[in-house]
């Protein structure tokens, strides 16, 4: 037993360290690197790689883009989602429900630069490159397949006899939908809702080929803010702003965590 | 009954197909299309038809054939490494007396971490603070038994595999996720009657649990396999490619040819294999391994 507890503690550093070496070395006063005991140290703590990760880095900026992405994409992708998995659950025929089904597993796997290339083509040409709204229809495209695929699984876990019931009692199919199903499926939903916004929140690849400058996410912007002159090889600061990124949604994460931990199982482990 | 002559589900399936036809039909095809042509960034008016000409010139060209090779070592890599870490930890947390407990929901919150953590920050990380030869995580911990670390990111040996290592790490957490989620519903009583048939703790498991999970397994290989085939993210913030093109995966090569050298083109063609590649690959996959009549 006390191999196992090792072993378990081991894989607890495993998921951490890295990230507790990086916010530890946020917090020293240094242009150059110091020894993994001297970052790890309780000593010359300070934080000015913080006040220029503000100032210089833009952080605030670049902080309102992803929140906009973030929670735009989230509404688009809930409002576009969620009534389509609950439909295909309800469509009679298998052999169309099966074609939908498919398609949504389908575009799971699409790899993004297939997107992205064409995307930036098309933004160009009609005006949108560089804008907010680009990067939340990219988000669209990166989000559905995964959210409706996870609706799906919620969605049908409702037993019948509840929606025959609510339509004898009188509700419109819409009413079924958002009184009852909805109500029913919350938890999932809001797995679905916290899992979306983490991958925006921390998606690059498409911020970096459409966002021009005015619309950058904290992603690009710390790819950005490093590769400038003036920063150069200030580590302390590439720290801090990782950690500006990167603390927070752990943070979210370990709060909601039974969220995440159902939206993930959901559709691979049944019963 | 009478309820469906009102109720179309195709109302709520609609807007969703629509969306989805736009913002991924759309590209998709126009990649295609664009694919086809010879294309410039900075010249967007003046795109000629080539047919398959791209196409052709790519099996000709050694950078392509050289990521695709990087392609393969790293999709391998991180998905047998990920599979293989998560089944460990699932099956230790799984284990009777830690399963269930506030200590084990404990740990699973902090397993999450390199999931949850962003792209692009963990590449960086990993460049200044894990793999930096001198000063770095892995070589100061190599040091504490002695050994002399290798240049890691910094040498064509060693960088693919660091590459993989930083993926796989991140890749992980849904692995054990799902594997322990799935190992709950291995019954008691049959792990029961195989201890009294005098079987170990890893007997059991490959003899009882490996088979019972088969499924997830290849639900997660297929999961892991996809998204390290089209990672980007990582690899472009780890090292970018290098040193030289070791670790110039086929998605970043895109980026190279579509955004840097300005051959949209030539860059869509490319895309366009990858998709082929995936598509091909995860069809036979859900084939073979039956995951598309385990889904419904």
């Amino acid at each position: 037993m006390a191999v196992r507890y090792a072993f378990l503690v081991f894989w607890l550093l495993v998921s951490v360290l890295p990230v507790v070496v990086l916010v530890m070395a946020s917090l020293k006063d240094t242009a150059l690197f110091q020894s993994i005991p001297e970052v790890l140290s309780f000593r010359g703590f300070t934080l000015d790689n913080y006040e220029r990760s503000f100032r210089q880095g833009n952080y605030l900026f670049f902080l309102r883009n992803s929140m906009i992405i973030s929670f735009s994409a989230l509404i688009v992708v809930l409002v576009t989602c969620v009534p389509m998995a609950y439909g295909i659950t309800k469509l009679v025929s298998d052999r169309s429900r099966g074609t939908l089904v498919f398609m949504v597993l389908s575009t799971r796997f699409l790899p993004y630069v297939v997107l992205a290339l064409p995307m930036y083509l098309f933004f160009a040409r009609i005006g949108l490159s560089g804008t907010l709204i680009g990067v939340i229809l990219a988000h669209l495209a990166m989000q559905m397949p995964f959210i409706v695929w996870l609706m799906l699984g919620f969605f049908a876990g409702i037993p019948r006899e509840v929606e025959e019931a609510a339509v004898i009692d009188g509700c419109t199919p819409f009413q079924v939908f958002w009184k009852v199903c909805i109500p029913m499926v919350l938890p999932g939903l809001n797995a679905s809702a916290i899992l979306a916004f983490i991958i925006s929140y921390n998606e690059f690849l498409f911020a970096f080929f459409l966002a021009g400058y005015d619309a950058q996410p904290l992603t690009v912007g710390i790819t950005r803010f490093i590769g400038g002159a003036d920063v150069g090889a200030q580590y302390g600061v590439v720290a801090a702003y990782g950690s500006l990124i990167i603390l927070p949604i752990i943070l979210f994460a370990l709060i909601v965590n039974r969220y995440i931990v159902s939206g993930l199982t959901q559709g691979a482990v049944k019963g | 009954m009478s309820s469906r002559r009102h109720f179309n589900p195709w109302a709520f399936i609609l807007p969703g197909v629509i969306a989805g036809g736009v913002v991924l039909g759309v590209p998709v095809v126009q990649a295609f299309w664009t694919s086809l042509h010879r294309l410039r960034l900075y010249r967007l008016h003046d795109q000629v038809f080539v047919g398959m000409e791209n196409y052709l010139r790519l099996w000709q060209d050694p950078l392509f054939m050289l990521s695709v090779r990087s392609t393969v070592v790293f999709t391998v890599g991180c998905t047998v490494l990920s599979v293989l870490a998560g089944l460990m930890v699932a099956a230790i947390m799984s284990t009777r007396g830690i399963r269930g407990t506030t200590m084990a929901r404990f740990f699973m919150a902090f397993y999450l971490v390199p999931f949850v953590a962003t792209q692009v920050v963990v590449g960086m990380l990993g460049r200044l603070y894990v793999w930096e030869p001198e000063y770095g995580l892995v070589n100061f911990l190599l040091s504490l038994v002695a050994i002399d670390g290798p240049m890691w990111l910094i040498s064509r040996d060693t960088a693919m595999l660091a590459t993989v290592i930083t993926n796989a790490w991140r890749l992980t957490p849904l692995a054990i996720l799902i594997f322990y989620a799935a190992l709950a519903t291995v019954p008691d009583e049959l792990l029961e009657s195989a201890e009294v048939d005098g079987a170990g703790g890893l007997r059991t498991f490959t003899a009882i649990k490996l088979p019972l999970i088969r499924y997830h397994i290849g639900f997660v290989t297929l999961i892991q396999m996809t998204s390290a085939f089209r990672e980007f993210d990582t690899v472009f913030a780890l090292t970018g490619g290098g040193p030289g093109r070791a670790t110039n995966v086929l998605s970043l090569l895109v980026y190279n040819e579509g955004i840097s050298a300005a051959n949209l083109g030539m860059a869509n063609a490319i895309a366009f294999t990858m998709l082929i590649i995936v598509g091909v690959i995860s069809l036979a996959y859900m084939r073979l391994a039956r995951l598309d009549k385990a889904g419904e």
